[in-house]
Formats: structure tokens, sequence, C-alpha cells
């Protein structure tokens, strides 16, 4: 047997698992997106209505905007959180970093919707931080904006996203050997400059796919925005999922939402990726 | 003892809006606890189940409807005892049991549960569901208060297509420690004073209608486009006051438990029991002027259920004062079965007012029509507007 044919026979059980589970329901969401839907019932057919409406619809070109806004910013402080912790664990500290790790991702076993209520509790009208600046006397009122507004939504999504980004930089940074980053000490590359030009395009992959995973998740997440984001806070995924339920279902519009969300999304990315890319060219 | 408002939370986080949502959360051990005793007393009370099976039980019972209206806790022993393996399909809004029955589920559906509203559409476009029921295999619905027992939403061309399970509104609930009671509209709620302190479900039509109610339209469920346009207009007043539009019930309650906000619109009497068990006091009151809008859950039979015999038996069984008043419990709602309200503890007894359902057509609970027509009819909007106009709102 060919090391082709091999390689390909091994690949099959992945590769079908994705064809079924992913490409498949992503093509039939595409083809929703071009159909209409009439009393519960879908229509085949090829309609730009959707699209139309997702690009005419006033209200929604906000939404877009709060949403990109939102996962950008989480994303851009995720990422570097992310990479700072795994630089401390990896490099600093690398015996007791592991124990550091071991507890970052232990939080994630706690489940998502329990750690936004823990969200909730800590920056809520009531809650931990509110209840601490007042005890203090740092504030004599507590703070509003802290729950239910676009804040509390990027501050929630950072902690629930930093453990999922850590887990690509982390990867990505352990193939790194510390010889490395030593050789371009003695060669002068230290400090800021030994991450910009070593460390950063060395787990490029890594950045990239915790900055995917962050931006992704953040801007397509509609359980964040419904429990801490408040009456201004809706987002894509809101929208997205409003479309999927209740008396009035559109999926052809909530798959054309979907759709137009996914090319944002590559466009951005990939244009931030350049973006890095170019800070970190030699 | 239990924790009902965690429990809910990790239930109903994704749950669109209906005091159904919450219930997932409120079953289990915590309702073993709460009504051992009825669940005790329900297992000796099946004496009229044979007549109602024909003595035939034993298998599967497809049940689709809302969560916990498929009473897993409550009928455990009677289905133990019977052989009946129930095989539950939850829904989240009122449409799917018609969706699933449509799109293949014909001949694999038993039992449907929801809500009245939805049932009376149904009826009245003569869509294929439920069939029509035999009485005489429920005796126990002979104690239905007079309400249900000529539920008019449920009945067509002489005969009954649902037997109701469990009722109740949806008014507001309030902290006692910030306010005195509720202002006399819902659109007095616009009023600065309320900044901050309200907490909505998102919920397209409850919400409309309770506004449009507020504004003076004699029917709610009947609005041209023009007259909902001015009901969101009217609704924008208030929506700076508006902390949050909730998930569901159960996250409504936790808003207001969290101290978020202290005063809930729409809410569910069931919220100061929940509230209670955190140490938080609340009330609940609706509008002097504009009141609210009740609902009911009924049982139906699937046109073509394959365990007819099965489900006439549950039916009956659930029928029974005993077990209606231990779902009654569970789901913090009110009894349909007279003989049930004895059976409940003060607390679920005194959420609502059973003056209105011993009258003969419910009072208000009959005549209130809640949702707008599936579709246009006419000038009239139908549910997709009313769904576009409660977006504009939210994202206004």
């Amino acid at each position: 047997m060919s090391n082709g044919a091999a390689t390909r026979r091994l690949l099959l059980p992945g590769s079908s698992f994705y064809v079924i589970f992913f490409v498949i329901p992503f093509v039939i969401l595409g083809l929703y997106s071009f159909w209409t839907q009439i009393d519960f019932k879908m229509h085949p057919g090829f309609t730009l209505e959707h699209y139309q409406a997702v690009l005419t619809t006033s209200l929604y070109k906000g939404v877009f905007l709060r949403t990109i806004i939102v996962a950008t910013l989480t994303a851009i402080i995720v990422v570097p959180i992310a990479y700072v912790l795994s630089y401390i664990m990896q490099f600093v500290f690398p015996r007791k970093g592991r124990i550091l790790f071991d507890i970052i991702l232990v939080s994630m076993f706690s489940g998502y919707l329990v750690r936004i209520y823990a969200w909730r509790t800590i920056l809520g009208k009531e809650g931990l931080l509110n209840a601490t600046l007042l005890q203090l006397r740092i504030i004599s009122k507590p703070i509003t904006f802290l729950i239910f507004s676009n804040w509390s939504i990027a501050i929630t999504l950072v902690g629930l996203l930093i453990p999922l980004a850590l887990l690509p930089i982390s990867s990505s940074m352990a193939n790194v050997s510390k010889d490395h980053l030593e050789v371009a000490g003695d060669l002068g590359s230290r400090g800021l400059n030994m991450h910009r030009t070593i460390l950063i395009p060395m787990v490029l992959p890594g950045i990239s796919t915790a900055f995917a995973i962050s931006f992704i998740l953040a801007a397509g997440d509609f359980v964040v925005p419904t429990m801490v984001g408040g009456t201004n806070g809706v987002m894509v995924g809101n929208l997205i999922a409003d479309q999927f339920k209740g008396l009035a279902p559109n999926w052809p519009l909530g798959a054309a939402l979907a759709m137009s969300v996914l090319v944002v999304l590559i466009a951005i990315h990939a244009a931030l990726m350049r973006l890095v890319r170019e800070i970190t060219r030699w | 003892m239990h924790d009902s408002l965690d429990e809910l939370r990790n239930a109903k986080l994704n749950a669109p809006v209906s005091r159904r949502y919450v219930l997932n959360g409120i079953l289990g051990i915590s309702a073993v606890a709460a009504f051992g005793p009825l669940l005790a007393a329900c297992a000796k009370s099946d004496s009229s189940t044979e007549a109602a099976s024909g003595g035939k039980l034993g298998g599967e019972l497809n049940f689709i409807g809302y969560s916990g209206e498929d009473a897993a806790t409550v009928a455990k022993d009677f289905l133990t005892k019977n052989g009946i393996t129930v095989k539950p399909t939850f829904i989240a809004s009122p449409d799917e049991p018609l969706t699933k029955f449509k799109t293949g589920g014909r001949g694999q559906l038993d039992i449907i549960s929801d809500n009245k509203d939805f049932q009376r559409s149904l009826l009245a476009a003569g869509e294929e569901l439920y069939q029509a029921l035999d009485l005489s295999r429920i005796p126990n619905a002979a104690g239905l208060f007079p309400a249900f027992a000529s539920a008019e939403w449920l009945t067509k061309d002489g005969n009954v297509y649902g037997v109701p399970l469990i009722w109740g509104d949806e008014p507001c609930v309030y902290n006692p420690a910030k306010w005195d009671g509720v202002p006399a509209k819902y659109t007095d709620f616009a009023d600065k004073k309320f900044k901050g302190e309200l907490v909505m479900v998102d919920d397209a039509v409850a919400n409309t209608w309770l506004w449009a109610k507020s504004m003076g339209i004699a029917d709610p469920s009947r609005m041209t486009q023009k007259q909902i346009d001015a009901t969101i207009k009217e609704m924008l007043k208030t929506k700076p006051n508006v902390v949050t539009f909730s998930a569901s019930l159960g996250d409504q309650a936790d808003v207001l438990v969290r101290g978020d906000a202290s005063i809930a619109i729409g809410g569910w009497a069931y919220q100061i029991v929940l509230a209670e068990k955190k140490g938080v006091t609340l009330k609940s009151a609706s509008p002097a002027t504009d009141g609210t809008f009740y609902w009911s859950d009924a049982y139906g039979i699937a046109v073509d259920a394959p365990n007819i015999d099965n489900a006439y038996a549950f039916i009956n069984y659930m029928m029974s004062p005993e077990a209606n008043a231990a779902i009654a419990t569970e789901l913090g709602s009110g009894a349909t079965i007279s003989a049930a309200v004895d059976k409940l503890d003060a607390n679920t007894k005194g959420l609502y007012d059973y003056s209105i359902v011993a009258q003969p057509g419910g009072g208000v609970l009959g005549s209130q029509v809640v949702t707008p027509p599936i579709n246009d009819d006419g000038d009239i909007v139908g549910m997709p507007k009313w769904v576009k106009a409660w977006e504009a709102f939210k994202l206004g």
C-alpha cells in the first residue's frame, strides 16, 4: 500500500466525522438562507431577500457593529492575557506553572452557565465588586454599568474565554525551547523586542488560533449577552437564535444572518492576523 | 433542602420565555421532598385507572409538551406500577408539537401538553393534531373546576380535545422593601422613578399584549400594524427603565433576588416562593386598572397515538386530586381539579384566586385571548409581525 493510500485511510474516520457533522450541516444552513419559510415549513427555492434584509435593515447594522466591537475588544484582551500566562507558565515558573495551568483548566469544568452566574454575582448592583468598593468607601453608591451593559458582556466573555485561549498558545509555546530565547538574549534581543521578534512569530499559529477562538465565540455568543447584556446588549448571536424559535421562526433569515456573520468574521480575522504578521516582521 | 433557583438556572438559561422553562430545575429530588405525602396519596388514588385504560397498560408513552408537565416525579409510582415508560420531548414554544406532527411525527406522539391560546388557534384553524377525547375514559376529569370542565378553547363541534392540567396568571412581582405596590397602568412604568428597577421577560407576545391593553386597545390579540407600532412606541418610553430582558421567568426571579431590579413585569407568583427560599421577600400585584392575563395548559391526545390506553390512563391519573395538587405544587401553578385545592400547601394555594376558575366559562381566563393569529388576518397582524415589532423594541 502506498503512503498516500495509508494516509487517506487513516484520515478517513476523522474527515468523515468532519464532513457529516460540520460540512453537511453547514451546506444545509447555506441552502436555507436562499429558501423561504411559510407556516413553519421550509420551501426550497432561490431568493436573496434574506440577505437583502440583513444588509438593509438599519437595526441590524447597529447590532453587527456592536458585536464586532465587543468581540474584537474581548479577543484583544483575552489573547495578550493568555499569552502572558502561557509565557509565565512555560518559561518563568515552568514547574509551578503547570499547577496554574491546571487551576485555570479546572475552572472550565464548572460549566458555562455557572461561570456566567458567577460573573453576575461579582458584577451585580449588590454584587461582590460593588459591595467591596462600598465597604472600602471608594464609591458611595453602586456602579450600575458593571452589570447589564456592553462592558459586562466583554468582562464576562474575557473571563470565560481565557482558558480556551490559553490552550493553543500554551501548546505552541511548549514547542519553543528556552535555548532559543537565551540565544536571542545573547544576541541582544531582550524584553519586549524578544517577544516581538522571536517568541510571537514562533507561536503565531497558536496566537492566531486563540484569537480566532476568542473572537468567533464572543461574536457568536448569545447566552452571555442575554444574561448580562441588559436591554442594549443584543448581539448577532441573539438575532440568529431568535430566528430559530418561537411562534414565528424565520430559519432562512437566521441562516442568512449566520452566513453573513461568518463572512464578516473571516474578513476581520484575516485582516487582524495580517496586521500581527506585519508588526512582528523582522 | 433543595435550591430551586440554582436548579432552574442550570436548566433554563438557554430557553426562551415561559414559566415552563423554569420547571426543569424544580423537578427531581426537591419535588419528592416537597410533596412526598401527596405522592404517597397518589399511589393509592388510581382506582379508576383500569376503567381509563381498559386494562391494557404497559410499554411506552410518548409525551411532547412543556418541561415538567410530563410529571416524571408526580406520576413515578403510577408509571412504575403499570410498566409504562414515558419518552418525553420538551418544547420551547407551543408550535412544536404541530411541527413535529407534520414532519414525520404522526403516529409517534401520544400525549401533547400545550397552552390554551395555541390550542384555541389550532382548533379554530381546523388543524389536525388532537383527537377528540372519550371522557368516559377520564373519569377523574369530572372533578375539574367549572371553568375547565367547559373549557371553550378545548371544545369544537361538541367534542372535547383537551383536559386542563394547570393554570395561572402573569402579575408584576415586586420588592416590598422598595415599593408599596405597582402603578395602576403598565404605561405608568415609563416614569423615571422606575429607572434601573424593572425587569421584563424576553417575550414578544406577553409584554406587547399588556401594553396594548394598557393603551386601551379592546382586544390586544387582534391589532393592526398601526396599533402595534403605536404600542411599541409607547413601550419604548419604558425601555430606559428596564435593566434587562430575562431569558426566562426563573431568570427574572434571579434578577429580583440579586437586587439588580425590584419589579418584574409579566412575572409569576411562584417567583415569590422561589425568592423566599433565598431569604428575599417579594410580593405580587397586577396594575389595578390594566390587570394581567391568564394562561392554562392542557393535556390532549394526538391523532394516531400509538399508545392510547397508556395515554388515557396517564391523563386520568393526573386528574386525580392528589396528582393534580402535586403537579400544581411542583410547577407553582393553579390546580384545575377543585378537590386538589384543599391538598395544596398554604403558599401554593395562596398564589392564585380560585374564584376565577370556580365560575363556569372561567371568567377572564376563559374569555381572554393573548396570542395573535399565526398569520395576518386582513388588517389584523399575525405573529411574525409581533415578533418583528418586539425585535424593533429590543433593538430600538
